[in-house]
């Protein structure tokens, strides 16, 4: 018999070698290997291979049994209740012994924990946005693309008008319900008073298409009727002192309404209040009522003025959904189009689109506005939790850095505890414990911080949360997780480090920590490089703001006021300028049309150009100091000015091209033979906020256009006076609209307010990362002069001054804080450069930013650690060389 | 003293152990076993027995010399420990007191 043909599979073999336990593996290889030759003596190879294979299956995981190994010493359990308590003993011990340590931690960490909570509960709360309606992810919104009649994707749409909704609803089978959802005002009547609210009209599926409930009422009929209306909590507490008030009568005009009276409505229903995260939020609702004209008229296509939204069938598929309402629209609009294309010529084209409902609130094309609130900007979650996360890791880095350079303190007792048998594992379960429960003081301080500062960040984010939202399923697990990591990540590297001391190093001889320390030092120019990052941020939108602020807007706002009054025809116009010229502390009046128009008309024959179109009189610009650079002014003399001539600003030269812009003509050309000329040139100034470059504008007397406010410019320090002047003379003249009005100036600063916040948002951020850098700082700059005290006391016998001492002892840190400068510098510049890529008005970047920035990083770090660093120097050298 | 549960093929093997005297290791055991009972069972069972029967200390086991068979892999010698020895003779002991209780015609009865 050859050899070869005596042995088993090689494969099989390989596999046993593979996968058997190591231990038992010479014996059993031996063992199969003797049956199979066993076998092949008795049956043949086939069979003594078919056993083979068998039995080495029968001796692989998951059958076979591991041999237990032999233990050279019995291990102690590593969780024993009296090592335990001895651990809790030592750890409250050590944190007593090092007040100053304990507290830097303690401190630093809980206000990192702190402002992770509070980022927490703000992503929390913007993610959870909407999310509340049963319908969804059912529920969109009809949105549509713009496209340039040669095919080129123009803008995004999220407007709508009276018919898509119900056309698309009637059309597309998949699309369950619509709701469109109109934003107004209505004035209100409660005896003589009349007060303007926000108020919003919605089909009366409303309440089955959206989860708000109702406290009393009935929602399916609750916007049947036409003359109803269904009020918030809040509300019918305010207007009628209950919140029984269902079937009360409220007195009511809507400003879309064609009557100018005021109606009774009956009210149907009282609903809840919305919640905070919701982009509807609503105190008046009233049915919405359409004419069957509009409903008729195919040109309402192109009417785009409010949001429609739509439940689909759980199934649908969207894409298919989309194509179907494009060609619903492509059918009914037909004759519309065509229409449009011989009065205007071509036309943009639309293409409709469905958008998720919970998609609005943090989306940048496609916001939550028109009547939808609080539409957010996913760019303030980022930069919030950024920031968190910057102090929460400088705050770790403390830990690790401090727990690290204090163990030279510990490192006796790590070496006695090593003698005495205790394992590695056992140490790092010390010192990970010790983490946890100074992680746990901070955690409970962190609480408590952030129920005292939520109303302050509510303001600053806009929000209005509460502190039983804290409360919260997912984000008590959330904080756990927080809680948990922390722990870990403040507490393993130096429980690492700690655990691993050679005990007869420590014991025997002087044990020496000061290596190169790498680490450290590299964390606390990590540290300080955040901390500057932040200052240089913080400088930069300061002088943004500033600049924003304070920037000439090209007129005067000092002294004007507002007065809004809608549909103000000539002659109301006049009566009520005489009537407030009256007082002599009313300088000048001038009317312009409320709110904001543009339009489109053509210049030099073909062009086509947008722009903001005013309706004013002669005094707008001299009321508001705006100079006419080119051309005159409107005239009482010239009868034609208000039906024939216009004027433009500079902007609006530069667009049209024009080098001489006076007697050039612009074309109302859908209009027909409504041309005008241009009489003058102003100065460009800003009407509209700084945020948005000035626009092409022009101004016109048309009387077919109504005015819509009044502004008044009164003499300085003759507010009150003049206030009450003006209040009288509106409520005698126009009882029956509401009066408000606004001083210009305070309107102007109203519009940074996004700004003003982050300006404070990122204060509190640089303030909080320079306090843990710096506590951290100091708690190093402690330990180290600790260290050093048997030195310091020979240099001082030596002769050293206590300057060349404190300059030894700071050198080192201030060494390191501008280091980090070369990181944080160019990180800084990139940012606040895209930062401010934002703004068409910009401050430029100045090297001052960064120079102003290094010294005070450099001054304050210097502070803290001189502190200490005096401190040391000025300590007798015989106190610290005697003892031993 | 508590005592240790021994299962059927526990018992079998352990007496094969003993039986082998000295000679007994995993190829030795399974041929035993083929032989006297007429059971064959994977080579897997008996070496998990083995290794369960060690560990409860019925059995010890020392490696035994390297030679030239199996490509000198070394064999795992089991002998029977006191302990195994007592637990032997206990289960003896035991069926012979229940065999005397049993009345003798039942004894026929079943044989036939």
């Amino acid at each position: 018999m050859k050899t070869n043909e005596l042995h088993p599979p090689q494969w099989a073999n390989r596999l046993l070698r593979w996968l058997h336990p190591e231990d038992t593996l010479e014996e059993v290889e031996g063992d199969l290997e003797e049956l199979y030759a066993y076998w092949h003596e008795r049956a043949g190879k086939r069979q003594a291979t078919w056993r083979y294979l068998l039995n080495v299956a029968s001796v692989l995981p998951p059958f076979v049994r591991r041999r237990e190994r032999k233990q050279a010493y019995n291990n102690p359990f590593l969780i024993q209740p009296s090592m335990l308590r001895n651990y809790f003993t030592i750890a409250f011990r050590t944190l007593a012994h090092n007040k100053v340590y304990s507290s830097i931690n303690v401190i630093g960490l809980s206000i990192g924990l702190a402002a992770a909570m509070l980022i927490m509960l703000y992503t929390k709360d913007e993610v959870s946005f909407d999310r509340f309606h049963a319908n969804n992810p059912h529920i969109y919104r009809i949105t549509s693309k713009q496209f340039t009649p040669a095919g080129v994707f123009q803008s995004y749409n999220t407007h709508t008008g009276y018919l898509q909704g119900p056309k698309f609803a009637a059309g597309v089978p998949e699309i369950k319900m619509s709701v469109r959802y109109q934003s107004d005002r209505s004035d209100i009547k409660v005896g003589t008073e009349v007060k303007s609210f926000e108020s919003f009209h919605a089909d009366s599926s409303f309440f089955a298409l959206f989860s708000f409930p109702l406290i009393s009422g009935n929602p399916a009929t609750a916007l049947k009727e036409p003359k109803s209306v269904v009020l918030s909590e809040e509300m019918a507490e305010k207007q009628f002192g209950t919140t029984n008030a269902l079937g009360k009568i409220l007195l009511v005009r809507n400003s879309n309404g064609d009557s100018k009276e005021f109606e009774p409505y009956t009210v149907t229903g009282i609903a809840k209040k919305c919640p905070q995260n919701s982009s509807i939020k609503f105190d008046f609702l009233f049915p919405y009522v359409v004419s069957k004209e509009d409903m008729a008229n195919g040109g309402n296509w192109f009417n785009f003025f409010q949001n429609t939204f739509v439940v689909l069938q759980p199934n649908a598929n969207l894409k298919k959904v989309e194509a179907t309402m494009n060609r619903v629209f492509q059918k009914d609009a037909k004759q519309a189009l065509e229409e449009e294309v011989k009065r205007f010529g071509p036309q943009s084209k639309t293409e409709y689109m469905l958008q998720a409902f919970t998609d609005m609130h943090l989306n940048k094309d496609m916001p939550a506005q028109n009547g939808l609130v609080d539409g957010s900007n996913p760019m303030f979650s980022y930069i919030l939790s950024g920031i968190a996360l910057f102090i929460l890791l400088i705050a770790c880095i403390n830990f690790v850095n401090l727990t690290v350079a204090r163990s030279l303190k510990r490192a006796k007792e790590i070496g006695v505890r090593k003698v005495v048998g205790g394992g590695r594992g056992q140490l790092m379960m010390q010192f990970l414990g010790e983490s946890f429960i100074l992680c746990f003081l901070a955690f409970g301080f962190a609480l408590l911080l952030v129920q005292m500062v939520l109303p302050t960040f509510n303001e600053l984010s806009n929000k209005a949360l509460a502190f039983s939202y804290l409360f919260d399923a997912q984000l008590v697990a959330g904080y756990i997780a927080l809680f948990l990591a922390t722990g870990l990540l403040a507490g393993f590297y130096p429980a690492l480090v700690l655990s691993n001391y050679n005990p007869v190093q420590t014991l025997y001889s002087r044990f020496n920590l000061s290596g190169k320390n790498y680490l450290q030092k590299g964390l606390v120019v990590l540290q300080f490089a955040l901390a500057s990052f932040l200052i240089i941020a913080t400088l930069t939108i300061y002088s943004q703001f500033n600049y924003l602020t304070n920037k000439d807007l090209g007129y005067n706002d000092k002294g004007v006021i507002t007065v809004g009054k809608s549909g103000l025809n000539r002659n109301e116009t006049k009566v009520f300028k005489d009537e407030l010229l009256k007082n002599q502390n009313i300088q000048e009046v001038a009317p312009k049309n409320g709110g904001n128009w543009y339009t489109i008309a053509k210049v030099n024959g073909q062009t086509e150009i947008n722009f903001a179109y005013e309706t004013v009189d002669a005094t707008y610009f001299s009321l508001l100091q705006i100079p006419i650079i080119k051309g005159r002014n409107f005239s009482a003399e010239f009868n034609s000015d208000s039906t024939s001539s216009v004027l433009v600003n500079e902007s609006f030269v530069k667009k049209a091209g024009w080098t001489n812009p006076l007697g050039q003509v612009v074309d109302f050309w859908y209009n027909e033979g409504e041309k005008y000329k241009v009489i003058g040139v102003i100065k460009d100034y800003h009407f509209e906020s700084l945020n948005s470059e000035i626009k092409p504008q022009l101004f016109t007397m048309k009387p077919g256009n109504q005015y819509g406010k009044v502004f008044i410019k009164i003499k300085e320090g003759s507010e009150t006076a003049s206030l009450n002047h003006l209040a009288k003379t509106y409520k005698k003249l126009f009882p029956t609209n509401p009066y408000e009005y606004k001083f210009m100036d305070e309107e102007n600063e109203k519009r940074y307010e996004s700004e003003a916040k982050w300006k404070q948002i990122m204060l509190f951020g640089a303030i909080l990362t320079i306090f843990i850098s710096c506590i951290g700082l100091f708690g190093l700059a402690t330990l180290s002069a600790e260290r050093r005290t048997k030195e310091i006391g020979i240099r001082k016998v030596l002769g050293a001054s206590v300057a060349s001492i404190t300059t030894l002892l700071s050198a080192d840190f201030l060494k390191l804080v501008s280091l980090s400068f070369v990181f944080a510098f160019p990180v800084a510049y990139y940012a606040i450069k895209q930062w401010l890529e934002n703004y068409p008005y910009r401050i430029d970047i100045s090297v001052w930013t960064f120079v102003i920035a290094a010294a005070l990083s450099i001054l304050i770090a210097f502070f803290t650690v001189s502190f200490q660093s005096i401190k040391a120097a000025l300590g007798n050298p015989v106190k610290s060389l005697k003892s031993e | 003293m508590r005592r240790t549960y021994l299962g059927e093929f526990e018992e079998v093997v352990l007496l094969m152990v003993a039986i082998l005297d000295g000679e007994a290791y995993g190829v030795t055991v399974s041929q035993a076993l083929e032989e006297h009972t007429g059971r064959v069972v994977t080579f897997g069972t008996v070496h998990n027995t083995l290794i369960r029967l060690e560990e409860k200390g019925f059995v010890g086991s020392e490696l035994g010399g390297a030679t030239n068979e199996r490509g000198g892999r070394r064999k795992r010698l089991f002998h029977v420990t006191a302990l195994g020895n007592r637990a032997l003779q206990e289960i003896q002991q035991l069926r012979q007191q229940l065999w005397q209780l049993l009345p003798p015609t039942k004894l026929q009865l079943n044989s036939l």
